[in-house]
């Protein structure tokens, strides 16, 4: 084997692994820009991805189906408990209608902001691979107006974040991920906080609000939504629902448990918010403060 | 004479080109497989490479390493090249153990395998979540890295079959040498 240490084999090897070592650096430096080969490449794959995804979608329903059978079954069953118990309680008729009003205004969101601009639906083609925030790719890129951090949304609420950006597809990192912060607030006790994703919440396919003050009035079902500070998001669209609400480690705050009102699993298309009224607005914030540094 | 050794020649480049194309394919089919749906699932790419690689030679274990390291950057999302760098130094490893060291044996691939997918999810966790310092960061290792690693040893036993089976076919065998022995001068 010492021949091959000293053979021209073993210099071209060294040299195609510092070609491969300068190509990981390059690609760390394009800062979330997708290098165009790979763009050609996925727009040739794209076509494989989506049709092998949409068969392993429909297994994977499929199996779950049969798995969940026994859920079913509880759930069916709890639920028909619920709705004796809904029977007796109709005297609280006026407290339900209430509830329903205010959901049916949060479900009317997307027609009230008129001044989204939103692109075409947009077809998910694959999920990245053991991703455990559940990253996935859309067929939509640069070339339908889509820029680099702009919202992804369903029509039932926030998605993520468009984190990689090529020509014709793009990368969408989900709210479930620790790499994105959202300024949200609840929809009627007014408390404020961060939402993030954290790594045992997502387990449960739940993320985190926290900061919230340690006496909130934060509860249980409660909508949370974006509170369009930070310029990266529209204000006052959906993220999800309330879980749970406890104190931090700390004790001096509390934070909420998150359901995404999107169901970031078992996506199969979404929409990307391309402009809406104060889109970045904090970057043109922190322009004028570094300015007045100066 | 030389007739038949110029068809033998054109039969053996000919069986060559298949042998690859057949390659080409396992490797595509193995990427779709990778990127399809949103559950946990095995880095086929992984055993295929070093199967291919424990059958070739090492300039070739390069390519194929490169290859499939980059089918993985792309599939899971990481910066490319990581991957490539590691499968390329994995397979050229590969190609010179069974050059001089191991036989065609399903238990050789799978303990090499083992080290590999062990090695790439290790590195794979550290450098993507590990060196953050989240916290509960250890459940992702227990709940994706280590089901992955394990997941993708097991397949090279699925691997492994069909690898032998195109190379066999496809009259590619390897020769093995012995190393020169030192000489000893009194």
């Amino acid at each position: 084997m010492g021949d091959f240490f000293r053979s021209v084999k073993f210099r071209v090897i060294l040299c195609i692994l510092a070609l491969l070592v300068g190509v990981m650096i390059y690609a760390v430096s394009m800062g979330g820009y997708t290098i165009s080969t790979v763009g050609i490449f996925n727009t040739v794959a794209a076509p494989f991805q989506r049709a092998s995804n949409a068969i392993s979608t429909r297994v994977e329903h499929a199996l779950q189906v049969y798995g969940d059978a026994e859920d079913t079954f509880e759930e069916n069953r709890a639920l028909r408990r619920e709705v004796a118990e809904l029977h007796t309680q109709l005297s609280g008729y006026e407290d339900t209608r209430q509830e329903l009003e205010e959901l049916q205004a949060f479900m009317g969101i997307k027609e009230r902001h008129e001044d989204y601009t939103l692109s075409a639906p947009c077809e998910v083609i694959g999920f990245v691979t053991n991703d455990p925030y559940g990253a996935f790719m859309i067929d939509g890129g640069e070339e339908d107006g889509i820029h680099l951090y702009d919202p992804v949304v369903t029509e039932l609420g926030l998605v993520g974040i468009v984190s990689e950006l090529g020509a014709q597809t793009s990368t969408v990192t989900t709210i479930l991920s620790p790499d994105l912060n959202i300024a949200a607030c609840s929809s009627s006790a007014g408390d404020r906080g961060v939402l993030t994703g954290t790594v045992a919440l997502s387990q449960e396919g739940l993320c985190k609000l926290q900061y919230l003050s340690r006496d909130t009035k934060m509860k249980k079902e409660q909508v949370i939504l974006t509170t369009g500070e930070n310029g990266l998001f529209p204000r006052g669209y959906v993220i999800g629902y309330v879980k749970d609400v406890q104190p931090d480690d700390s004790g001096m705050t509390a934070y909420a448990a998150v359901e995404p009102a999107a169901d970031l699993s078992g996506m199969a298309k979404v929409v990307v918010i391309t402009d809406f009224a104060g889109k970045g607005r904090l970057t043109e914030k922190e322009a004028q403060t570094d300015a007045d540094g100066q | 004479m030389l007739t038949g050794s110029k068809s033998q020649e054109r039969r053996h480049v000919l069986l060559q080109i298949v042998q690859w194309v057949l390659f080409a394919l396992l490797i595509a089919v193995c990427f779709l497989l990778e990127t399809a749906g949103s559950f946990l699932k095995p880095l086929l790419l992984i055993p295929l490479a070093l199967c291919i690689a424990s059958h070739c030679g090492e300039i070739q274990a390069t390519a194929v390493g490169m290859i499939a390291g980059f089918l993985i950057d792309l599939g899971c999302g990481r910066f490319l090249g990581s991957n490539a760098v590691l499968l390329v130094i994995f397979c050229v490893a590969v190609s010179l153990l069974y050059r001089y060291y191991l036989r065609q044996k399903l238990l050789n691939i799978v303990l090499l395998t083992a080290v590999c997918a062990f090695a790439q999810g290790y590195l794979d966790y550290m450098f993507c979540y590990g060196i953050w310092g989240l916290a509960d960061v250890g459940l992702l290792y227990r709940h994706v890295t280590l089901p992955v690693s394990l997941m993708t040893t097991a397949s090279s036993v699925l691997l492994y079959f069909p690898v032998g089976l195109i190379a066999r076919k496809c009259g590619n065998r390897r020769t093995y040498e012995l190393e020169k022995m030192p000489e000893y001068r009194d």
